[in-house]
Parts: C-alpha cells; structure tokens; sequence
C-alpha cells in the first residue's frame, strides 16, 4: 500500500455521497445543456485537477459538480420530461455512438422548452471545444518547500594540498 | 420460283448489295482543349464536394467531443471518490490482515515509507496495488472494461 496510516486519507463520510446514477444516453443527451448550467463548477473542479494533481483536495469542487448536476437533471425532469425523454430515447437509438446527427426534430422542441422553462441555451457548436477563459478566486497553491539534505565538502584541491598517491604501471601484466 | 422438289436458289436482295466499305475508319475524338479543361472542371467540383463533406463531418466530430468534454468533470468527480474509497478501504484490509504479524507497519517497508515524498505529492498506486485485496480476476476484467466503450 502507498499510504501509510498517517497519510491522509478522505474518511467514508465524506466520500459518501448521492451518486448521479444516469445511463450513458441520458448524459449524453443532457450533456450540452449540463455543461452550459454547470459551466463554473465544472471550470473550477478541472482547474483544480489540473493545478494540484491530487483528487484528495478536489473533493468539494466535485461534490459540487455533482451537486449542480442533481440540480439540474431536478429541474429537467419538473419542466421538461415528455420533451428529454422523448429526446434520450432518439439518442439511444442514434448510430452506434448516440450521435447528435439524427435526432434534430427532438432536439429543436427539447431546446425551446429548456430555453422557456429552465433557462439553459443549447450552445452553439465548437463551445466546450474552445479555449476558455475562467475567472476564480482560488489562490494558486504553493508546493511544500524541497528540503534538501546537507550538501557534501569540497573536494580538496590537487593544485594546493599535495596528495600522494602510489602510482602503478599501466601495463603490469607485461 | 418454287422449283421441283422444294429447291429455291438464294439471290441478292432486291436493289443489289450495298457498296463494299474499304475506306479506314477513325472514329471522331476530343478536342485536347477540352479533354484537359473538362479534367481540371470535373476535379474541381470533386474538390468541393470533398471539402463540402469534410466541413460537415468535423461538425459532427466537434459537437461529439464537445458532449464528452461537458460531461467528463461529472464523471471525473465521481471516478476520484470511487477510487479514494478503494484506496482507504486498501488500507484498512491490510491492517486487518496483517495485525497478527510483529513490526508490520501498513504502508511502509521494514520501516521505511515505499515512496520519497517529501512534498506530499498524490501518489498513484499501481494496478496491482490498486486491486490487491480482490480476486486476481477481477482486476484483469476492470481493466478491460476500460477499453470496451
């Protein structure tokens, strides 16, 4: 094991939390406008990811992804679950890699009611793609500082202190 | 002109034969102007339906990739507690598999930390670690698993 008892570890608490169980083409047919409503969590839980490296100090920016994906999928399901519904089911039956490609007519009534009802525009394409720009508070962390062991004594210098050192043939054997 | 005994002698057609073709016959070929103009033509049209095409198709590919990147914080989140759970419950199967053994300390050896972490960076454990405490199997299928989809 690479941890050892002290290290520190989150505790079954506070890794226990409601889980956002959906099927692969309910998140895909979620996915834009999730990504559209939760676009500052998200921005900040990967930002995290991407500064420290650690999942051990990433837990509360991803428990509030999930946290905005309950609430959105929430609010899906109060406003608009004929339209989604109707919309995943075309999505799970789209190509063999759920494309967006076939299921336009479900998409554009799923999107005037997310527009109306949730308040979530679909983005336009190339939106996640891009580069963006995100603006946080977060300080930038600071590693703990390299403590590095006492460094070894100089040499002595041939040129001053005289070393005598015997001096064997190269070729002895001969 | 049936004859006696059902014997009838073939003649020409009525107007004789037609006149015998002995002159040599080339048949009738392109101008050179418009064989080459009717390539570059044809090719061009053929440039633009391929580039008509390909504009559609990475359409289609960036509203994909775009889907997988909105989604993947869900999943990245969700992925990092399962796999922190794995790490603490690693951890405590070792303790009480080896609370019987004298100077055993979990996590180290003979002593010593496994790894130089004098920063305390995050440190991932290998696959073996990871799937240390389950049957031999299961580690086999939850790696595949990752190629399946």
């Amino acid at each position: 094991m690479a941890y050892r008892t002290d290290d520190w570890l989150p505790s079954y608490e506070e890794l226990k939390v409601p889980e956002l169980e959906l099927t692969s083409s309910v998140l895909r047919a979620g996915s834009l406008y999730f990504g559209k409503y939760c676009d500052n969590q998200c921005k900040e839980f990967m930002l995290c990811n991407a500064e420290l490296n650690d999942p051990r100090k990433c837990l509360a920016e991803g428990k509030a992804v999930t946290r905005c994906g309950f609430e959105f999928f929430g609010k899906v399901k109060k406003n608009c679950l004929g339209e989604f519904n109707q919309y995943w089911k075309c999505i799970d039956h789209s190509d063999s890699d759920m494309a967006f490609k076939n299921c336009r007519k479900t998409q554009a009534i799923l999107d005037t009611c997310m527009t109306e009802k949730v308040g979530v525009e679909r983005p336009p394409i190339g939106y996640f793609s891009k580069v963006r720009v995100h603006h946080t508070d977060r300080p930038k962390p600071q590693l703990k500082e390299h403590i590095l062991p006492e460094p070894m004594p100089e040499p002595p210098d041939p040129k001053t202190t005289e070393v005598k050192t015997k001096i064997y043939p190269k070729y002895y054997h001969l | 002109m049936a004859t006696s005994g059902g014997f009838k002698q073939d003649m020409p057609p009525s107007g004789g034969y037609g006149p015998i073709e002995w002159a040599k016959k080339i048949p009738k070929r392109l101008n050179g102007y418009l064989m080459f103009g009717g390539f570059i033509g044809f090719t061009a049209g053929a440039w633009l339906v391929f580039a008509y095409g390909q504009r559609i198709l990475a359409k289609r590919r960036t509203e994909m990739n775009d889907a997988r990147i909105a989604v993947s914080p869900l999943q990245l989140a969700e992925q990092h507690r399962m796999m922190l759970r794995r790490f603490r419950e690693n951890r405590d199967e070792e303790a009480e598999l080896m609370k019987d053994v004298e100077d055993w300390e979990v996590g180290s050896v003979n002593g010593k930390p496994v790894y130089h972490n004098l920063r305390d960076r995050f440190i991932m454990p290998s696959t073996e670690e990871y799937f240390a405490h389950v049957p031999w199997y299961r580690m086999y299928r939850d790696v595949r698993e990752r190629y399946k989809h």
